[in-house]
């Protein structure tokens, strides 16, 4: 202000105090985001419309689970193994994905978010690997929870006491596993698609439209390869190869993978790794 | 027709980035056929896959969606409505400007690439059908999802759900749900004029068909004119 | 330009035949529980008038309902004569420019202009497209692209839209937003010239200083009311002149009633059971004079409240006028 000869304009001192007290650190801001990112992904904290999808999604599978397991405790085999519960319920798990996907990261960009998560002391890298985690973590709860539900089940009613239960146990957690690739997988595809818009609708769109485009393409190749095309061919669609991956790794996937088990595994850690940089390279980009 | 209308929505519609999201499903489809005949396979083995499943299930839809909801829902959006509604013209005049440039666009981007494929294939008829399929199904699905985009404010997500939970799910457990899925008349249509194995057996009669398509058209039309006419500026500031 | 009270829904005179009055009758327009307009009756004749009032007030709901755009919950809106609502016909002596800045920005500005002539089934559209946009003084532009207009620029583009039929009646809604000074001349100039011409001409503003250098008559909103009509500068006077009614409790109020009658700044005092109600003309001066003069008297205040600050008051109180 430039200076008169009488002070004609002046700076109240009314107090303002600057924070000098204890900042938490980055691990609080992480676990704040991805808590916060886990909570959008279910609705939690907004309106009851947007509760509706992805809870109804999740009660979907439950009840599912449910009916399976009473179906399951009548019949000497379980309907289905806890593989084939991955297998069977990815694409719900694929139209979870879709919804949730851009509600967690397209809308951010929508509402201009970014600059001002970022003008904090918010890594980038930091804010991208959250979202990841809270997604995949809500994928893996849709995955997991009808086979928690099936092994409770199954656990109550198994027919040779603790050793039943426990061999159970076993095969819930290899169950459990297999969910976490099947979250991974499905996160690895869906953050960076939904990245690159900030509608909604566009990103759920190109997601779903990922999975219906292949979805022929894996069964084309299927059917016209002999031997190597057709064991080759659910490399191409996201829930085959997961399918080729389980049967890979389990030996239960429902697919004929032949030799080419390790094909499927080594294509699911390279869309892994690659969504997960795209995702990283692309809030990296934003300019703050 | 109003040609200075459909003029300008033709350029307002490929002038965007969002007219390249239709490339890559015709290539898609052309490039699978290839490689499908230069397997040699039978036709009966991929074809109902890539001309029904693929063809006529995904990408007519979803091309159709993104063109039909974009002709007139994107000048709601940004507002540009405006300045071709402040003009005395009757609003069928309109309407009928912003169906034909949906279905032509749509028809281009779909049954040509289907004939093309068709050709590919080995099969004139096989062309033939599936074209005149998917020109049939892009009128009616253009017819709906117009209206759509001035039913709702979200015009693309609802007919995603028509799409996915309606054509490609419902059907499988309600059979009767075919009745009303446009898919179905562009299939069963494909597959009267063709008579080729490449498409699935028909479930509804042709002559259905081509009725209920036609009554998606004219339904469509109609409902989008008359939400037109009664169109309300709202939810503006001050 | 006169505003009845709800009771009397008389349609002026000038509104049969005349092409170019606006008229609306005790229209409202509501959204569920909100109501955007209350009960406005107004006539808007050849000449420019400003509708003024605060954000949020109604202005742009009003202007839309006037343009058929919006349908009134209550009431009737005549463009002369005819509705506006579900009548294309009505935009041939008709002209609308909104407040949102949408202009499809991959046409040049000729392309644009030529094609709102083409639209208007206008005989000859390219003449009238060069006119309307040498009336902007847009010429210059007009083959390069909206995308690179500034954003006067934009705003000259869609206002050239909007006139290249010559209506009768021209609505736009917050012309001046945005714009630089000099910009805001020239719309003014053109505004005046074309009012000249007898058309009509109504624009939108919550600036004061906009709707005085441009028009003498106005039409005030507030809250979805209309608060004022007539000539600016009346009511103007009207407003910062009325008095004001304080309720004020004391130790002695008969004392302290007497002391205020002698005070310039008051109007007028009525002792009643519960206090002095006083009516102040000048409101800063009463309100940095009451400690002073309660002070001085050795009165204790223990209440001191404006009462009349309610919208209602203020409204009949200008109404009234």
């Amino acid at each position: 202000m430039p200076e008169h000869g009488d002070a004609s304009g002046v700076i109240h001192d009314i107090g303002y105090q600057r924070y000098d007290g204890p900042r938490l650190g980055r691990r609080y801001m992480a676990r704040s985001l991805y808590v916060h990112g886990l909570r959008t992904a279910f609705g939690f904290g907004r309106s009851a419309r947007t509760k509706i999808l992805p809870v109804g999604l999740f009660a979907v599978v439950c009840v599912a689970a449910l009916v399976l397991v009473v179906i399951s405790t009548q019949l000497p085999q379980p309907v289905l193994s806890y593989i084939g519960i991955a297998t069977t319920f990815a694409t719900v798990a694929a139209l979870f994905v879709a919804i949730v996907g851009p509600e967690l990261v397209s809308r951010d960009l929508r509402n201009n978010l970014l600059p001002l998560y970022f003008s904090r002391p918010v890594t980038r890298t930091d804010y991208a690997l959250t979202k990841l985690a809270a997604l995949a973590t809500a994928v893996f709860a849709v995955f997991a929870a009808p086979m928690l539900i099936m092994f409770l089940g199954l656990a109550l009613s198994a027919p040779h006491g603790i050793g039943g239960v426990l061999d159970e146990a076993g095969k819930f957690l290899v169950g459990l596993l297999a969910a976490a690739i099947g979250a991974v997988l499905f996160t690895a595809i869906a953050v960076p698609l939904a990245a690159l818009t900030g509608r909604r609708v566009f990103a759920t769109g190109m997601i779903i439209a990922l999975f219906l485009l292949t979805a022929p393409i894996t069964a084309v190749l299927g059917a016209i390869g002999s031997g190597s095309l057709a064991q080759l061919a659910g490399l191409v669609n996201p829930v085959s190869l997961l399918s080729g991956v389980y049967m890979w790794l389990f030996g239960d996937g429902g697919v004929d993978v032949g030799a080419y088990g390790p094909v499927y595994g080594l294509v699911v850690l390279a869309v892994a790794a690659a969504g997960i940089s795209l995702s990283i390279l692309r809030f990296r980009r934003v300019r703050a | 027709m109003n040609l200075t209308i459909a003029g300008m929505s033709l350029r307002a519609l490929l002038g965007r980035r969002r007219a390249l999201l239709l490339l890559p499903m015709p290539v898609l489809l052309i490039g699978l056929t290839l490689i499908a005949r230069l397997t040699g396979a039978g036709i009966g083995d991929w074809g109902p896959v890539v001309f029904a499943q693929l063809g006529l299930g995904v990408i007519l839809p979803l091309t159709a969606l993104i063109v039909g909801s974009s002709v007139l829902g994107l000048e709601i959006e940004d507002g540009t409505i405006t300045h071709i509604l402040a003009k005395p013209l009757p609003r069928s005049e309109i309407i009928l400007a912003k169906l034909a440039v949906a279905w032509a666009v749509t028809t281009v981007a779909t049954a040509i690439p289907l004939a093309v494929a068709g050709v590919i294939a080995g099969s004139g008829a096989l062309a033939l059908g599936v074209g005149v399929g998917a020109a049939v199904g892009a009128l009616a699905y253009s017819a709906a999802f117009l209206a759509l985009s001035l039913l709702t404010r979200r015009p693309v997500g609802v007919g995603l759900l028509y799409i996915l939970l309606w054509e490609n799910l419902l059907v499988r457990f309600v059979g009767g749900a075919k009745v009303l899925s446009v898919r179905e008349y562009s299939t069963v249509l494909a597959r009267a004029i063709s008579g080729s194995t490449a498409l699935p057996a028909a479930d509804l009669p042709t002559v259905a068909a081509v009725l209920l398509a036609a009554a998606f058209v004219v339904g469509g039309t109609a409902l989008a004119t008359s939400r037109l006419r009664s169109f309300a500026l709202t939810g503006e500031t001050s | 330009m006169t505003a009845s009270t709800s009771d009397e829904l008389v349609l002026p005179a000038e509104t049969t035949g005349s092409g170019s009055v606006v008229a609306l009758t005790g229209v409202s327009r509501w959204y569920g529980n909100v109501v955007a307009v209350n009960d406005v009756t107004l006539t808007v004749g050849p000449g420019v008038t400003g509708l003024l009032g605060p954000n949020g007030a109604g202005k742009t709901t009003l202007l839309h309902m006037m343009a058929g755009f919006l349908d009134p919950s209550q009431g009737t809106v005549l463009v002369g004569g005819r509705p506006s609502w579900r009548n294309p016909d009505v935009y041939a002596t008709l002209g609308l420019v909104t407040e949102r800045e949408s202009v499809p920005s991959y046409l040049t500005g000729w392309q644009f202009v030529h094609a709102s002539a083409k639209l208007h089934r206008l005989a000859d559209p390219a003449a009238a497209a060069r006119a309307a946009l040498a009336t902007v003084e847009l010429g210059d532009a007009q083959h390069r692209r909206i995308a690179t207009y500034s954003k006067g620029m934009r705003q000259r583009a869609r206002v050239a839209a909007a006139l290249v039929h010559e209506p009768a009646v021209l609505l736009l809604d917050e012309p001046f937003n945005g714009m630089d000074p000099r910009q805001r001349m020239h719309m003014m100039d053109l505004l005046h010239r074309m009012a000249g011409e007898g058309r009509t001409i109504l624009f939108s503003s919550h600036i004061l200083e906009e709707v005085e250098q441009l028009s003498g008559t106005v039409q005030v909103m507030v809250a979805g009311r209309l608060a004022a009509s007539g000539d600016y500068r009346h009511i103007r006077r009207l407003m910062t002149n009325r008095p004001h009614v304080f309720a004020i409790q004391s130790s002695n109020d008969r004392r302290l009633a007497s002391v205020l009658m002698t005070d310039e700044s008051v109007s007028g005092v009525e002792l009643g059971a519960n206090g002095l109600q006083v009516r102040a003309n000048d409101f800063g001066a009463f309100t940095r004079g009451i400690a002073k003069i309660a002070r001085t008297e050795g009165i204790r205040l223990t209440g001191v409240t404006p009462s009349d600050e309610a919208l209602e008051n203020v409204f009949s109180y200008l109404v009234a006028q």
